[in-house]
């Protein structure tokens, strides 16, 4: 099973699943073409490798309806950097979905650093993300790509908005 | 000392009741082992040869006598009674139950201490001078940076799955006690001409199968630049570190297959991306967690001066000690003192329950409530009067805490090793001990002077054989232990790496090559005042080649 999960809920008839077989289901382009079809009308997402470097978007990234992070394994963070450059240097705003190895306790570090949707395949977090049980802590001691609050204590730290 | 704030202790709640969650989680078999064992590493959880290891963070090796009984309370009641300090200055408990990790977790809660990030792929607890705060050479006290440090680094989101474990040590001084330059990154406090504090930022140390010395990028970094600066360097390691070896994926190689000029320039301009953000520390905060360093009140103890030379002169044991194991405050009237935990023939780095309740009582009596762990696996008391100095010296003695040995031969780093370790390739344990036993004569060892020998049971180096002024590395051939000697390292500012003698030595024969290096040495040094260290680097390695393979050359 696959599902794309946001804060919201769970999301029905995502256009975007890479398992999407329709014909002309708008697709998510690796970066290399991306760059070739900006010149198009047809919107489109971009999916990018661990390897990719995410400023290579910067001139394309008004026209790109998503950007897909894609987690190779559990073990590989590139994608939390790539992310925080696309939302703080580049200034992103649009959707930012992990996808590839998805697991529970990934997920919170990964709304911090900016993504908003998920693929999901793994049972058991579906299951916790659909009861909205996170295994996240509300208190950071340092800020993020996050909605978050700034403390009374030392500058660095940061408190979570919840139901943000 | 730092106090924990309601954020911290909710935090480390939070934190605990996230690690038992992922505990329950791994037992129902939600989570595969796999995807597991970051997690529970991220915790300090080990699974060892035997048993489960817990690592228990000791931020820059700093704590009071309340957290050292909650250590000895926890030796006691969830392992075997003692505990194992290391050399990134943490505790191990070798024998608790994954089960008892909950409640361990809670109980270190309450003291105000934690498991978080003493192992796994994520940035470690960051290591200071020892002496901090006390040292007469000292430019600033490193550990309120330590402090910011782990404070930012805790449960970091973009930094939690880096290519490899990430060590940072903060010196305060020009004279290096936290071995800087083997570290991911090493921070040296220092004033530039204004006056004002920073950091020369050296980045790419390590030792493991590859030891390299790191490189300086930086010679003055602002202390307000330090968060900004360090996740600089974290983001371009984190996105270009190897991660197709896990042999080549620290920032060590990173910086030698990039080339140093290259990666600093890479760091320099992510750095101006970030520098004057929100990561920017304000000069309020920075004196806000200075303040919790504030020095203890040290009244005049003149008395101390005349008591001191009194003692020393009817009891010769007490001289000794005094001789080796303290070092002098920057208030005169005080000392530093260094608990040995290298008895003579026993096993580096351990602690009894008991010692550890002794060390909390004798600090909160004698030493201003305040104890450090050492990286070469000792603790300090580093507030004594010198006038406290003999009834300390009595207490430590009945406890079998006096050994004179500081900085001596027998003075001796070694990892667990294959008594323990899972990674290991031949004991460490026996080894230091019998070396220790075969030079425990004061005599000689007092004749021998400053000698650091360090060991480690497999190539990833955690005993730091590779700056040891003599290394021995357990490897193991043909399904036999054989013991590498390395020679000529060095951790402290003038660091270097040892180069190794030649073929290995079985475990029969390692403590004679040891003494046959020390005789060398005593037969080529200028006189007693020449260490081993500046005469290996005067002769070179030749004279000791000779001595040690010189029956084999006959042979052949």
């Amino acid at each position: 099973m696959t599902v794309i999960w946001t804060q919201n809920g769970i999301v029905e008839n995502d256009p975007w699943t890479s398992q999407a077989t329709e014909a002309g289901a708008p697709k998510l382009l690796p970066l290399a073409e991306a760059l070739d079809h900006a010149q198009d009308n047809a919107p489109f997402g971009v999916v990018l490798q661990p390897a990719d470097d995410v400023r290579a978007l910067a001139p394309i990234l008004e026209r790109v309806a998503i950007v897909a992070l894609t987690f190779p394994a559990f073990s590989d963070g590139r994608g939390f950097s790539q992310a925080m450059l696309l939302r703080e240097r580049l200034g992103y705003k649009g959707e930012l979905r992990a996808i590839g190895t998805v697991l529970l306790d990934q997920v919170p570090l990964m709304l911090r650093t900016g993504f908003d949707s998920f693929e999901v395949h793994h049972a058991p977090t579906i299951e916790r993300l659909v009861e909205r049980r996170l295994p996240g802590i509300d208190l950071h001691y340092q800020p993020s790509a996050d909605r978050t609050d700034t403390t009374t204590g030392y500058s660095w730290r940061r408190t979570a908005i919840l139901n943000g | 000392m730092y106090r924990y704030d309601e954020f911290d202790h909710a935090f480390v709640e939070a934190r605990v009741n996230q690690f038992s969650d992922q505990v329950a989680r791994r037992l129902s078999g939600e989570i595969s082992e796999d995807a597991f064992k970051p997690l529970r590493l991220m915790n300090g959880v080990y699974l060892q040869l035997h048993a489960y290891m817990l690592r228990v963070a000791i931020p820059y090796g700093t704590l009071n006598g309340r957290q050292m009984r909650k250590l000895a309370h926890i030796a006691r009641t969830y392992d075997r009674g003692y505990g194992h300090f290391t050399t990134r200055q943490n505790i191990q408990y070798n024998w608790p139950a994954l089960s008892d990790m909950p409640a361990i977790l809670k109980e270190l809660a309450e003291v105000e201490m934690h498991a978080i990030q003493t192992s796994g792929n994520c940035i470690r607890n960051v290591t200071a001078d020892h002496f901090a705060g006390a040292a007469a050479d000292e430019v600033a006290d490193p550990r309120p940076y330590a402090e910011i440090l782990r404070q930012w680094s805790s449960v970091h989101p973009e930094f939690s799955f880096l290519p490899r474990k990430f060590k940072i040590a903060v010196t305060g001084s020009e004279r290096d006690r936290a071995a800087i330059q083997v570290h991911d990154i090493g921070l040296q406090l220092k004033k530039d001409e204004q006056g004002r504090l920073g950091f020369a930022v050296w980045i790419g140390g390590g030792q493991g199968r590859t030891p390299i010395l790191a490189k300086k990028i930086r010679d003055f970094l602002p202390e307000a630049d330090l968060l900004s600066y360090t996740t600089a360097i974290m983001r371009v390691y984190n996105l270009h570190g190897r991660r197709d070896n896990k042999y080549k994926a620290r920032i060590k190689i990173l910086v030698h297959e990039t080339g140093v000029e290259q990666l600093s320039a890479e760091i320099e301009a992510e750095w101006a991306h970030l520098k004057d953000g929100e990561l920017k520390l304000p000069d309020a905060d920075i004196a806000a967690i200075n303040a919790y360093f504030a020095p203890p009140a040290l009244g005049p103890r003149a008395e101390g001066w005349g008591e001191l030379a009194a003692w020393k002169k009817s009891d010769p044991g007490f001289a000794e000690w005094v001789g080796r194991n303290v070092a002098p405050h920057r208030h005169p009237d005080y000392a530093m003192v260094t608990i040995s935990l290298k008895p003579i023939g026993g096993i580096p780095g351990d602690a009894s329950a008991d010692q550890m309740d002794a060390v909390a009582r004798l600090a909160e009596e004698f030493g201003h409530d305040e104890i450090r762990i050492t990286h070469e696996q000792n603790l300090v008391l580093p507030h004594v009067a010198l006038a406290d100095l003999e009834p300390l010296y009595r207490a430590l003695l009945t406890d079998g805490l006096a050994t004179a040995n500081a900085g001596l031969i027998t003075d001796i780093i070694a990892c667990p090793g294959l008594d323990y370790c899972a990674l290991a390739n031949a004991r460490s344990i026996p080894v230091a001990q019998e070396i220790s036993n075969r030079f425990g004569d004061p005599k000689r060892q007092a004749e021998i002077g400053e000698l650091k020998i360090k060991i480690s049971g497999c190539i990833n180096a955690c005993g730091h054989h590779h700056v040891g002024h003599i290394g021995i590395l357990g490897v193991e051939k043909k399904g036999a232990e054989l013991y590498q000697i390395s020679l000529g390292g060095s951790g402290d500012e003038n660091a270097s790496i040892g180069q190794i003698t030649g073929r290995g030595f079985e475990p029969g024969e390692i403590t004679d090559a040891i003494e046959t290096i020390v005789d060398t040495y005593l037969a080529n040094r200028t006189g007693a005042e020449e260490s081993f260290i500046e005469c290996y680097r005067r002769i070179g390695a030749d004279p000791f080649k000779a001595a040690l393979y010189s029956s084999e050359a006959e042979a052949a």
